[in-house]
């Protein structure tokens, strides 16, 4: 099962930093998109297939968090996956992400982080490339 | 936390990000001249909570190119854009400030941290309502040097 992933970051950067992972991390990508904040994120969901959203929360026009809220009040997007990266470090902040079922990774991350998070929100087991195949 | 524990705290998680996010090996260097900002790159960020302040990070510009090229991956450095290179310092000083503002305040506090900007030399000094002299981390590396100020208004 090839994933479709959509990355919401208002750094271009960061996003180039996420898909460079993404590519190393081993799982099965198959189409990725890019979207500049969480309005863009939404756009980019009405008008193709998404497996698995990678989110940032601080973005303009709409956070991450906004954008969660959005996706779980429509069916057809209620139940992706999604993993917010970010630098949040509040607890409160966190406990409502988790609350709404998103994974977190703080940043700076490692990409094996990256790899190993998303095998276990998509229940792809293993974590790691060692004795997987 | 003291004055002298958030400078710590400065210097460590501005070590810490620069080399994960960055993969770019610094030095604190408390005992030198703050860096000549005219030649350098510099980003500022505003932060609000349960204190309000600003953080700004100059990089010296001849660096920028080697860690936007290892942010992105780019085999040559040179082949970023001047774009690139901003949203790069840009990243890295959201990172280091989300990073830094838990640590001296606490992990239950809520901050809500600006989008970062691009400033002149000129306006690196300005230290909006601050009682005080700011917290400063001088890094060396190997081809350039950062600082970091960060303003803390009570």
């Amino acid at each position: 099962m090839a994933i479709n992933v959509l990355i919401v970051d208002d750094s271009g950067v960061m996003r180039a930093m996420i898909l460079k992972s993404l590519n190393m991390s081993g799982l099965p990508l198959g189409e990725t998109h890019q979207a500049a904040n969480g309005q863009e994120g939404l756009d980019v969901l009405n008008q193709n297939w998404v497996d698995l959203v990678i989110a940032d929360i601080n973005m303009p026009v709409m956070n991450g968090e906004e954008m969660i809220e959005s996706m779980k009040q429509k069916p057809e997007t209620k139940d992706i996956p999604i993993v917010v990266i970010s630098t949040e470090g509040s607890e409160k902040r966190l406990e409502r992400l988790r609350q709404k079922g998103a994974a977190f990774i703080h940043k700076p991350f490692s990409p094996e982080l990256i790899r190993d998070t998303i095998r276990n929100l998509l229940g792809l087991g293993g974590s790691d490339d060692r004795g997987t195949d | 936390m003291t004055a002298e524990q958030i400078k710590e705290t400065l210097y460590n998680v501005a070590g810490e990000v620069l080399e994960k996010l960055a993969f770019i090996f610094s030095f604190p260097e408390e005992e030198r001249e703050p860096m000549d900002y005219s030649d350098a790159v510099i980003a500022r960020v505003f932060f609000t909570g349960p204190f309000k302040g600003t953080l700004t990070m100059a990089v010296s510009a001849e660096v920028i190119p080697e860690i936007t090229g290892n942010m992105l991956g780019l085999e040559d450095n040179n082949d970023s854009t001047k774009e690139q290179q901003c949203d790069a310092l840009k990243e890295l000083i959201n990172v280091i400030c989300g990073n830094l503002l838990p640590v001296i305040a606490g992990k239950q506090t809520v901050f809500n941290v600006e989008a970062p900007g691009i400033i002149g030399a000129d306006d690196i000094a300005v230290s909006g309502n601050a009682p005080g002299p700011p917290a400063v981390a001088k890094l060396d590396m190997d081809d350039g040097q950062c600082d970091l100020v960060l303003y803390i208004e009570k």
